[in-house]
């Protein structure tokens, strides 16, 4: 691609990309039943997130984050306040994918770095304010402990969440690299970030 | 599996309640929970727990009693976590009780009270308007009053998705399972399985996904003109009546809330 593709929102919603919604929307379901069974200190829960927002942009990567935390919360609505976080991490996995900063290992670690960064931000003022700091997920624990030992209240909350946020990106990224890797270049082509991904083999040949 | 129910006939009045009307209840539920955790008894917020017992009571009345327990085992969990770590953190200088090392403050129990019954309150109502409508009313009600058709086909075809993954998945781990990865034992080696599990999930969807643009292309699923249905939704008659006494009770409540205030 020689001239720079405009983004435009009705472009990047279109009907491929609306199919994709519900599969990411599944795979955070699954992710995020997995943290429960396993009561892994990870969420999971982002892998659809950051696989949408890789290849549709990040208007449609933070719906995908709503509509996971909207479908979670049918069963349990005490976790409907952080899908904020969902939507961030959609947004800001959006526009990293938009800067191609999925492309070499380097921008790689600075998108995890960056994406945790956000995603602590966010969800550490609800996580103290609307649930008191510390939530029934198994890095709250670690937080407790923290708190019981004296430390202060945000400190504490933003250093675990940061830990494991970040250990929790990781994956999700790493994930999300390896199925975009898999996928065949002329599905990648159809939605409106896939070109971002493909090897340019063609250019080599000719 | 897929088959879709066609008409959503309830046998009970509140359960068959319109869609926005339940909406209107939960937000003005939502507006009692706010104006009561401000009464403090003592400094406890104690009038959100007889508050919070009308949610069984809601159950009740609409005819799910049987499901209250199966859906609140997870947010009572939830909370009683919140509530023991709220007792046991925040310290002052009244102590209530010492068992040994552990002692229970005021200020702490005061908070845990006040926080985990507003969770259990909001989450309590969200739960009920989320059990007695089924998602396809929702997205229904919320395309009548605007929401693009698109949105409520995403989140409709999300629980199919979700019913196929889940599917899927089996089928992959058993395939993966022949190949030779170990998906049963400790915590890492199931870890472990995580990567072969979900890469082709998700690969393997995506392939689909293609086939299933052109049959909706083919239905005419980006046409622009008035799109038919086969779930038609009718008010049920009585939501006058629903909402006349909701908005009473939350008057009643923001009634007594400011004359404790001026008197």
């Amino acid at each position: 691609m020689i001239e720079k593709k405009k983004h435009s929102i009705k472009e990047d919603f279109s009907t491929l990309a609306l199919l994709t919604m519900p599969i990411a929307v599944a795979v955070n379901f699954v992710g995020s039943q997995i943290h429960h069974a396993l009561s892994l200190p990870l969420f999971l829960d982002t892998i659809g997130t950051f696989f949408v927002s890789m290849l549709c942009g990040p208007w449609v990567g933070a719906l995908t984050g709503l509509i996971g935390s909207l479908v979670n919360g049918i069963t349990n609505p005490s976790g409907i306040p952080f899908a904020l976080t969902s939507i961030s991490v959609g947004l800001v996995a959006g526009f990293l994918a938009r800067a191609k900063m999925f492309d070499t290992w380097w921008k790689i670690v600075i998108s995890i770095a960056l994406t945790s960064l956000v995603s602590t931000i966010v969800s550490a003022p609800i996580a103290v304010l609307v649930y008191g700091g510390v939530t029934s997920s198994t890095d709250s624990l670690f937080a407790a402990t923290l708190m019981a030992s004296g430390v202060n209240i945000w400190k504490a909350v933003i250093g675990t969440s940061l830990l494991f946020t970040c250990i929790d990106r990781i994956i999700a990224i790493v994930v999300t690299r390896l199925i975009i890797k898999v996928i065949p270049a002329r599905n990648l082509i159809k939605y409106s970030l896939g070109n971002n991904y493909v090897k340019n083999s063609t250019s080599k040949t000719a | 599996m897929f088959r879709e129910k066609l008409s959503a006939v309830k046998e009970n009045p509140i359960a068959a309640l319109y869609p926005t009307t339940k909406g209107w209840i939960v937000i003005l539920y939502c507006i009692c929970v706010t104006a009561l955790s401000t009464v403090k008894v003592n400094g406890y917020a104690l009038y959100l727990i007889p508050l919070f017992l009308m949610i069984p009571v809601l159950f009740a009345v609409s005819g799910i009693w049987e499901k209250f327990f199966g859906f609140f085992k997870s947010i009572f969990i939830f909370v009683a976590f919140i509530f023991i770590v709220q007792t046991l953190l925040i310290r002052s200088d009244a102590v209530l009780f010492r068992f040994g090392f552990l002692s229970i403050y005021e200020d702490g129990l005061q908070h845990a009270i006040f926080l985990c019954f507003i969770i259990l309150n909001i989450a309590g109502i969200l739960l009920w308007l989320f059990q007695t409508t089924e998602t396809k009313e929702m997205t229904y009600a919320l395309e009548k009053m605007g929401m693009s058709y698109k949105a409520s086909f995403v989140f409709l075809s999300t629980f199919q998705m979700i019913e196929v993954l889940g599917k899927s998945s089996k089928t992959i781990m058993n395939a993966q399972r022949a190949r030779g990865i170990e998906t049963e034992g400790n915590i890492i080696v199931r870890c472990k399985a995580f990567f072969p599990m979900i890469v082709p999930l998700v690969v393997s969807s995506i392939m689909n996904t293609e086939e299933r643009v052109l049959t909706l292309e083919c239905r005419g699923f980006d046409t622009k003109c008035p799109k038919t249905r086969l779930l038609e939704l009718k008010k049920s008659g009585n939501e006058a009546k629903a909402i006349v006494i909701s908005v009473i009770v939350t008057a009643a409540v923001l009634i007594g809330r400011i004359l404790l205030w001026v008197l």
